[in-house]
Parts: structure tokens; C-alpha cells; sequence
């Protein structure tokens, strides 16, 4: 969170990604920089081998439904948290998914800790990975149906938490 | 005859290993490829406690999400809660008073110390060494004396609010936790005469699971996991909340990053935390617990049965569909958890819910690296490396 | 059952009740199937200062067929519910179940998509403690009502 190494991250995305930023962000001193996703992996090499940046510290992946947000132009995001070890900052990439296209770079090859991670977004909202080593849902039975954090799916789920018909052990 | 015994055929074997096993701690079904006694490959199948915390955050506000918060490791709740609630402060732009975030250290600590005796615990009672789990208990039990002291329960305690805690602490308070401190390190001590040089702990856990620092990063372990390959990584020392920055501890490091390092890190944690614990307690400032904005937290209690505005105020925050509403924005927050970095993404959309919560639980993490670990080892082995990892199962799974 | 049941209702069956019953609720073997915060509380009952060893339940078996008391401590959720069945089935006879906590008796907290609301849906359960989690000492509450419950069994043939 420290504000001018968070600059100069800024300063060197801009000046070698100047097509792929579509947004850059800042409240209460954290950057959030939305990417177009064609760009993502570059981008993300980049931000990890740069010698000043060092960014090898993949935090966390997130997805958002953006359904009921106004404003939003493309349904679903990514979210990428990424901690530098060298320089003590964080950042946040953001990459729009459309509905239309749901699948976006899988950055496994760069961090291994992105297995499961975006298998729990595949599981959650359906969006998949490109190059993933094995895409599969994670938290739910292989056999369900629908993607439940999606803002379009009911709490209480569809009726899979009344079914019982389990085979006689 | 040993010649015709080399030459007997033998085939690989596979086998579950979970869900319901006395050895894994928690929920969750590890299917392993022998050959013989060792294993050539593992998989590791979980989601038999995924309940949905996410998506039940999305349709409670952001007060009634802390005690859903505190469910997800229910070893240590108060540091969920406090991560949770530093994130939602952190969204609105402010800071509690000193007092507040001095009581919050304490109860994190108390907590961390709670999660470790239970890891190291059930490490030992898993290796054969039922008397750890004992002592480790009644320590827990101490504790767990002072957490119904302050917060009325003794688990889930759900302590923390936006904007400050719940009730200042009670008189006596102040004395309980100083004979805590001043009482438990002979309890290490008896657990380190039990286990450190033990031949059987050591045979049984050095050279057990070892990662190494880069593969710890690429992997994105956090904790005292990350800490005993090496890598010398503490939030609360390079990104300080809550006032950690006033207090004087050290973070271990280990070298080999095998079990035995996990073990000998988390017991070096539970003494530097008494002493944050010792510090923060002859240091504790006066003053009010929550902040003076009462759009954020409820008035006290004089003020709403006496003035039409702490009234208008308490009836704002509590009914249904009012509550605060935070300004619309994206957060991200980590503090450090007994089992690593715990952190709270928050999208707020300006109205009484939060849209979207994902919480980046330290579990889930650490557990992805199992299958590595654990090839070429034997099947014992897999236990101790299961038990060294600290798994949660509802931090796992939320 | 053979003989006892012949015997008809009369003392020597009511001996024989009072025997067997004294018998089995004094020495319950449980079977922690514990998923979440409710099975640390009953891992505190079970530890020095809550001592479960005191009503004859300390021996605590991991394997269906050698334990009486399911002990469920925890959220089911749907991935889960066909290995409690498994599990519940795979018990010998007499068993009895034993719903620790707000989720395995209902849900609890969470009414959502995964979690099962009351796991009397699928098994049958003798005893349900409410709390969230419940202390130890509601766990022991739980368990002595349970052994009054025992009490109350016969070898008579009955409908159940």
C-alpha cells in the first residue's frame, strides 16, 4: 500500500501497455488498473520478471457479477491481487469477461496458486480458463447444475438441498 | 527366500483416504496412489463443507455478516471478525480510537494462541502423543474463560462491530489476561520437554513435506508455512494494522520448511504472541471503544432513551432495510491469521449490503500444495503432513 | 431376540430391560462425525475439564461398525449427505443418532443453496441439542437425556 511504489508501477504499465489499459483507479491508496483481457498474460509476465516491480506474489483471484451494478458495460470480471515481496505494494488488475465470450487466460503457468483459485471461479460463476491444467468444479458435485454465485441464482438454490435420494449404503 | 520375496509382483493401489477419517482434521477426501507403503501420486477432492458464505454476505448487511465471518475458522473467530471489520472501516475511511484497536490485539493474539495450541495438539495426538492434546486443552480452556468473560460465549464470539466493538471490556478484565500471560509459557515449555527432542517426533517429522521458499511463493502459501520455508513475511510487521506497529515481537523463520520447522515456528509464535499479549496489556490507553459517528455505530444506550437524535440514530441503524451504507467502492484488506494471510475483497454498491464478498481464505490456499508434498513419501507420512498444514475445513470450503 | 420376547411381559423381562438398558446407555460408544465449530466444542467435552468419561462415552471409534452413537456435529452440506447415509447405514443395530448443534438440526445460520436444513430429513435422530455451538455441559445434557431415552427401551418386540 505503499503510494509511490504503487506509482511507479503505474508509471511502467502505461508506458509499455499503452493500448491494453482501459481504466486505472485509486481509492483510499489502493490502484486498481482494468486491462483488456487479450493482454492479460503479457501484462502479467511483465508485472512478475520486471527487476524494479517484482510483483511474485500472487494474493487472490476474484470474480464479479456485475448484473446489478448500473454502469457496467461487460457482465462478469476477474480480479487479480498481486503483492510484490521486493518493493512491500500491492495492485489490482482487473480484466472485463462478456457474456458472450466467458473465457479468459489461465495465469497457472506463471503462479501455481491460480489451480485452484480459478477452478473456484469456473465452479461459481462458469467463466473458464484457457490452458488451465484441469478445469473442474471444486466446491460443488461434479453433476451440479448452474453457477451459484452468479446474481441471477437464488440463495436457497433450486431444490438440490431437498433431494435425497442417496443408494442404500 | 529374500531373493523370491523381491521378486513378488505388486500392483498399485488406490485409495480414499477422508471424508470421515480420524486422522484428517476437518472434511476433506485425499485419494492416493500407492505403491506398497508409498505414495506415487495424490488428489486432493474437497467441498464437503461449502455452505455459501459468499453468497449469504450478498443478502445480509454488513453488521449481520460477522458472525457468518466468524464461522469460517472457528479456531480463531476474533481474527476473522477484526479482518473483516477492518476492511469494511477501511471502506468507509476511518479508524477506531486506540483503545479499540489496543483490545482488538489482544483478543487477535489470545486467539492465535487458541489455534496453535489446537494445531500443535491434534499434530501430536495424530503422531501417537495423546498427553500434548491434554495440556494443550486446558490452556484453551483458560482461554476460553476470558473470551465468555468479555463476550458472553466461548466460541463464535461475533465481538467486533464497524466502528468498534460491542461493549467496552468489563472490569477485571485487564487482570485475567495478565495472568494468562504470565502463566502459560511454562505450559511450552512442558510441550517442548514432550516433543522437541523426542526421537520419535523428530523421525517422524523432519524431512517430512519440505517446500522450498520460491515454490512456497509460486504456490502463494501464507503463514507459519511460508514462514518456516524461509521467507520472512509477517503483515503485521510490512503492512501494520490496528496499532501492531507499537508493539516489539519477533517473526521466526525457519530453513528447511519440512514439519518439524512448521511445529518449531508455530510454537515460537505462541511465546512472541505473549508477549504482545504482556505489552498491550500494561499499555492499554483509556478512552472510548467505538467511534463518535453515529451513521457508523449504535449510540450508547443514555443517549438513545434521553435525545430524540441518539433515538432517531438507533432506529436508523437497526431496523430492516436501514443500516449504514458505505460509499460505493472496491476493497481489499489482509491482516495476518493464525493460518496466514486472510483476506476480504469488498464491492460495495452505496446501498446497506455489500454486493459482492470473497474472502481469501488461507486454507483453501495452502491446501492446493498437499498433492506435492506428499509424493514419494509414506503413507504415514501423508498424516503428519495433513496435520502440520493446519487445515480448516470451514475456512477451506466457506 | 429369541427367548426373551417368548418370556412375555412380565418381571423376568423387566429385569432383563433394566439390565440391558443400564448396560448399554452407561457405555455408549460415539462416533464424533464432527464437520465444523460444533465439533470443537465437542472435542472440549471430551478433553480434561468437561471429562465425557464420566457418563462412559470416552471411547470414541472412527469406524461405523464398531461404535453406537452417531454424533453429528456440524453443517451437512449436499456433498456430504450420501457419506452420513453411508456411514449411518453401516452402523449395527442398536444405534443411536444424535444431532449436535443449530445445522444439523436445521440449518442453522445458513439457509443457502449448499446446506442441508435438519439431517432428520434423511436419518432418523433421537436427540437434538440446540446452540451454536452448544457448551459442553449442553452436550452432556444432551447425552443424559439421551440415556434416559435408553432407559425406557425394551427386548420386547415392538412398533416402532
Amino acid at each position: 500500500m505503499d503510494y509511490p511504489e504503487g506509482n511507479q508501477a503505474l508509471a511502467k504499465l502505461r508506458a509499455t501497455f499503452p493500448d491494453s489499459i482501459i481504466e486505472v483507479k485509486e481509492f483510499r491508496r489502493d490502484i486498481t488498473v482494468t486491462i483488456k483481457k487479450e493482454a492479460l498474460l503479457s501484462i502479467m509476465q511483465f508485472l512478475r520478471d520486471d527487476e524494479e516491480l517484482r510483483f511474485n506474489y500472487l494474493a487472490s483471484i476474484s470474480g464479479v457479477d456485475y448484473l446489478k451494478i448500473e454502469g457496467v458495460e461487460n457482465r462478469f470480471a476477474v480480479v487479480y491481487h498481486l503483492y510484490s515481496f521486493k518493493n512491500n505494494c500491492r495492485l489490482a488488475i482487473k480484466a472485463f469477461v462478456t457474456e458472450g465470450s466467458l473465457d479468459i487466460d489461465s495465469v497457472y503457468p506463471l503462479w501455481k496458486t491460480a489451480d485452484w483459485q480459478e477452478r473456484e471461479i469456473y465452479d461459481l460463476f462458469g467463466i473458464t480458463f484457457k490452458g488451465h491444467p484441469a478445469l473442474k468444479r471444486v466446491f460443488l458435485p461434479e453433476d451440479y447444475e448452474g453457477h451459484p454465485l452468479r446474481k441471477d441464482y437464488s440463495l436457497e438454490g433450486r431444490g438440490e438441498r431437498s433431494r435425497f435420494d442417496y443408494e442404500e449404503g | 527366500m529374500a531373493d523370491e520375496i523381491k521378486e513378488i509382483p505388486t500392483e498399485r493401489m488406490v485409495i480414499n483416504f477422508g471424508p470421515s477419517h480420524p486422522a484428517t482434521h476437518g472434511v476433506f477426501r485425499n485419494i492416493l496412489e500407492l505403491d506398497g507403503e508409498r505414495i506415487l501420486d495424490a488428489e486432493v477432492e474437497i467441498g464437503f463443507l461449502h455452505s455459501g458464505f459468499e453468497k449469504l454476505g450478498e443478502h445480509r448487511t454488513y453488521n449481520q455478516f460477522i458472525p457468518i465471518a466468524d464461522r469460517m475458522n472457528y479456531l480463531s473467530p476474533l481474527n476473522n471478525d477484526v479482518g473483516y471489520v477492518l476492511t469494511v472501516e477501511k471502506l468507509f475511511g476511518i479508524e477506531v480510537p486506540p483503545r479499540c484497536q489496543y483490545i482488538r490485539v489482544i483478543m487477535c493474539e489470545l486467539n492465535r494462541i487458541a489455534d496453535h495450541l489446537v494445531s500443535i495438539g491434534m499434530h501430536a495426538v495424530d503422531i501417537g502423543a495423546m498427553t500434548v492434546f491434554l495440556y494443550a486443552y486446558k490452556q484453551r480452556e483458560i482461554i476460553y474463560d476470558i473470551l465468555e468473560f468479555v463476550t458472553g460465549s466461548r466460541m463464535n464470539n461475533c465481538y467486533p462491530r464497524v466502528g468498534g466493538l460491542v461493549t467496552d471490556v468489563p472490569e477485571g478484565f485487564e487482570e485475567k489476561v495478565k495472568d494468562f500471560a504470565d502463566h502459560f509459557l511454562p505450559t511450552v515449555d512442558d510441550i517442548e520437554r514432550l516433543l522437541t527432542r523426542n526421537r520419535i517426533w523428530v523421525d517422524r517429522n523432519k524431512g517430512i513435506g519440505a517446500i522450498s521458499a520460491e515454490e512456497a511463493i509460486s504456490w502463494g502459501l501464507s503463514g507459519p508455512i511460508l514462514r518456516a520455508a524461509g521467507v520472512e513475511r509477517d503483515i503485521r510487521k510490512d503492512e501494520p494494522y490496528s496499532s501492531y506497529d507499537h508493539f516489539d515481537f519477533e517473526i521466526p523463520v525457519g530453513t528447511r520448511g519440512d514439519c518439524y520447522d512448521r511445529y518449531l515456528v508455530r510454537m515460537e509464535e505462541m511465546c512472541q504472541s505473549t508477549r504482545i499479549i504482556q505489552q498491550a496489556i500494561a499499555n492499554l490507553p483509556g478512552g472510548e471503544v467505538n467511534v463518535d459517528d453515529p451513521k457508523i455505530i449504535l449510540p450508547p444506550k443514555e443517549r438513545v432513551y434521553h435525545t430524540i437524535e441518539g433515538l432517531i440514530h438507533h432506529f436508523k441503524l437497526i431496523m430492516e432495510e436501514h443500516g449504514f451504507q458505505p460509499p460505493k467502492g472496491e476493497i481489499y484488506l489482509a491482516t495476518e491469521a493464525p493460518n496466514g494471510e486472510l483476506g476480504f475483497f469488498i464491492i460495495s454498491d452505496g446501498t446497506n449490503k455489500p454486493y459482492r464478498i470473497h474472502v481469501r481464505a488461507p486454507s483453501f490456499i495452502n491446501y492446493s500444495v498437499f498433492p506435492q508434498l506428499v509424493r514419494g513419501h509414506m503413507i504415514s507420512d501423508a498424516v503428519a503432513i495433513i496435520s502440520s498444514l493446519n487445515i480448516i475445513a470451514g475456512e477451506l470450503d466457506r | 431376540m429369541g427367548l426373551e420376547s417368548r418370556l412375555g411381559d412380565n418381571i423376568l423381562t423387566t429385569i432383563a430391560d433394566k439390565f440391558i438398558n443400564w448396560g448399554r446407555k452407561n457405555s455408549l460408544w460415539p462416533l464424533t462425525f464432527g464437520t465444523a465449530c460444533c465439533g470443537i466444542e465437542l472435542m472440549s467435552s471430551i478433553a480434561s475439564r468437561y471429562d465425557i468419561s464420566r457418563f462412559g462415552a470416552e471411547v470414541i471409534r472412527f469406524s461405523p461398525r464398531q461404535a453406537d452413537l452417531l454424533v453429528v456435529a456440524g453443517r451437512i452440506v449436499i456433498k456430504m449427505g450420501p457419506v452420513l447415509k453411508k456411514i449411518y447405514d453401516q452402523m449395527l443395530e442398536p444405534k443411536w443418532v444424535m444431532a449436535l448443534g443449530a445445522c444439523a438440526t436445521s440449518g442453522g445460520v445458513f439457509d443457502t443453496y449448499g446446506v442441508i436444513q435438519g439431517i432428520d430429513q434423511f436419518i432418523p435422530v433421537d436427540v437434538y441439542v440446540p446452540g451454536c455451538p452448544p457448551r459442553p455441559e449442553d452436550i452432556l445434557n444432551g447425552l443424559l437425556k439421551l440415556q434416559k431415552k435408553i432407559e425406557r427401551d425394551t427386548v420386547l418386540p415392538q412398533e416402532r
